[in-house]
């Protein structure tokens, strides 16, 4: 018999009973929606974390020192000639070295007071920091290495302080490490962070870039933790090891106490996480798909039974029992596929909105697509089995005769 | 004239329990091409059993049954199957249309087993349901029909394939005798046209249309008004 016909058999006997089969279909769109906006959710936070490095480039790396007793002298800090024979050991290899200071602090414009976060950029700041400047100009090494006092503020602040988005040329006062400097705003630039990343550093958090060099003392160890880029064209894990065997020679200390790792490293163990957990919770999700999958199988008992007769007929009319098994089994996988892609594209659509206001790219990758559809219909199929089989075993005579 | 059923010491016994019945008891009977036949009796004469395995829905028997030649009884599922698609037309006493679906639809799915293409299928199922005169009532469902008009679609349906024997199980049982009349005029018509009708019916109005009644009592033949070795 043709496929077709018992597909067109199966879409009238499923209209027939719309009420029945709706409900029947809801255990199979709850199951493949929640397993697709799980997985989805996963991978798209993986995507953002990722998106993040990227920003940034793998090559971000920070070093700290640890020692053996828990007692830490000046000596286990880091200083500006630290990051400075850094510089000059690896002028090639390491494109920023740097402190990535910064401090909350209040500023004071005319009667409006804003709590900006002040970051500190060391040379080369390009490399650490890429702002999209929209007016005036980013630090430049010159102003770093001069320790001038000019910020570079985001868009939003600019225009809560000044009332204005160009405020290049407007200065304000702050005090640095209880010392008031006046500082040149000479840039504006635009935060790009998307909302979910904007939300998880704090909240439209208010934020300004200044010279490292006039938040950092050039003289002492004052800082615990150095970050380093280190350029694309060389080994990261070996450039890595350089590094932490120069600050060992540096800072006299034993190459286990001075602790270093990469954003590479970093995001390999959360990529890893998260998908190690994106996957548990799925699976608890595709036990729902089991609990569809025997709704299928009831409301197909019920459906034999009540067309007895009609199988009956069927078979008096020549239909052998493959397609009566056939009839019934593609039923199942409509009703069970239908159930599938309707929740795949429910768990889409969630995603996609829940990504559009977070201001994320949605991932959803064709494999989870594919493997819930075909999930869903083996699933139908499976619990299809049982109940089809037992209509194409009836007899015709006593079919016939079912009241 | 050739031979269409051919039963030889045909035994029935149902095992239901502890009681045996014996629903049928060596019975022999020849049918040629072009008969008009009434099968009669009371109920509990054996006459439904013997409709059952007349069309090949039930092979568990004793004795040998050939239709058109072939052993019935040594055929598996799907050969039973294709002998009923092919060669048996069933018209039964309660219709037995599929609900909801369309005297057209009702008249199609004995081709739809035989695979017969789609548009060639709908255009025989027109020509039939003109034929018993229902050309205006094609997609129109069971439930909008009278008791009469139901029946002339069964019989729609079994001649769908063009098969060997038409099979009726009390056709009338469930009809007005104005409609049972119309039915059986139709019958008629069919044999003069040349089709191998079987009746089962206990009225003996209905069976006086037919040109040969056999009658069975407790599982027996006891009479055969046309028993002629010579007909086939």
């Amino acid at each position: 018999m043709l496929i077709w016909e018992n597909i067109r058999l199966a879409i009238s006997a499923i209209w027939i009973n719309k009420m029945r089969s709706f409900l029947t279909m809801l255990g199979m769109i709850i199951g493949i929606f929640s397993v697709i906006t799980i997985v989805s959710l996963g991978d798209t936070m993986r995507g953002v974390v990722a998106g993040e490095y990227e920003n940034v480039g793998t090559g971000l790396a920070y070093v700290y020192m640890t020692t053996e007793d828990g007692y830490y002298t000046d000596n286990d800090l880091f200083s500006q000639q630290d990051a400075e024979n850094l510089r000059e050991a690896f002028p090639k290899e390491l494109t920023y070295v740097g402190f990535n200071t910064g401090e909350r602090l209040d500023v004071t414009v005319g009667r409006t007071t804003e709590k900006v976060y002040f970051n500190g950029l060391a040379k080369n700041p390009e490399a650490m920091k890429k702002l999209k400047i929209i007016y005036g100009r980013m630090l430049s090494n010159q102003d770093i290495e001069e320790k001038r006092n000019y910020v570079v503020l985001d868009k939003d602040t600019a225009l809560s302080l000044f009332g204005k988005e160009n405020a290049v040329g407007s200065t304000f006062s702050v005090t640095i490490n209880r010392e008031e400097r006046e500082l040149l705003v000479i840039g504006i630039y635009e935060n790009t962070d998307s909302a979910l990343m904007k939300m998880l550093s704090g909240g439209g958090t208010k934020t300004a870039y200044i010279p490292e060099s006039i938040y950092v003392s050039s003289e002492g160890n004052t800082q615990w933790t150095l970050y380093f880029i280190i350029s694309p064209e060389v080994d990261i894990n070996q450039t890595q090891q350089r590094v932490v065997n120069l600050l060992s020679r540096i800072k006299n200390k034993p190459v286990e106490q001075i602790v270093s790792y990469s954003a590479a490293q970093e995001m390999s163990t959360i990529d890893t996480m998260l998908g190690s957990l994106s996957a548990v919770v799925g699976a608890i999700a595709a036990i729902s798909l089991l609990v569809g999958g025997i709704g299928i199988m009831n409301i197909m008992l019920v459906s034999v039974t009540e067309r007895t007769r009609e199988i009956g007929i069927r078979k008096a009319l020549g239909a052998r029992m493959q397609d009566i098994m056939t009839q019934f089994l593609i039923e199942a996988a409509i009703i069970s596929a239908l159930g599938g892609l309707i929740g795949t594209l429910l768990g889409i659509g969630v995603i996609s909105l829940a990504a559009s206001i977070l201001g994320v790219k949605a991932v959803v990758k064709p494999t989870v697509i594919l493997l819930a559809v075909a999930f869903s219909a083996v699933v139908g199929l499976g619990f299809g089995m049982y109940p089809a089989r037992k209509a194409a075993k009836k007899d015709p005579v006593e079919a016939l005769r079912f009241e | 004239m050739k031979e269409v059923i051919r039963i030889e010491h045909l035994n029935k016994v149902y095992a239901t329990g502890a009681v045996e019945v014996h629903a049928l008891k060596d019975v022999n009977l020849t049918i040629c091409e072009g008969e008009y036949v009434a099968i009669m009796g009371q109920s509990g004469s054996g006459k439904s059993t013997l409709m059952n395995i007349l069309g090949c829905m039930d092979r568990k028997i004793s004795g040998s049954y050939y239709l058109e030649g072939i052993d019935v009884a040594k055929q598996g599922e799907n050969e039973l199957s294709r002998i009923r698609n092919q060669k048996i037309g069933f018209v039964f006493q309660a219709f037995q249309l599929i609900p909801r679906t369309s005297a057209m639809k009702n008249v199609e799915i004995p081709m739809i087993y035989a695979g017969v293409s789609g548009e060639k299928r709908k255009k025989r199922a027109q020509q039939l349901l003109e034929k018993v005169g229902l050309g205006a009532r094609c997609h129109h469902l069971p439930n909008e029909l009278s008791g009469g008009q139901k029946q002339r679609v069964a019989i729609a349906r079994a001649l769908a394939n063009d098969p060997a024997i038409l099979l009726a199980d009390e056709p009338t049982g469930n009809l007005d005798t104005a409609a049972s009349h119309e039915i059986m005029d139709f019958f008629t018509k069919l044999n003069e046209e040349g089709a191998t009708v079987i009746v089962v019916t206990h009225e003996e109005d209905i069976a006086a249309y037919t040109k040969r009644i056999i009658r069975f009592q407790d599982g027996c033949i006891i009479s055969d008004t046309g028993r002629r070795e010579t007909l086939c």
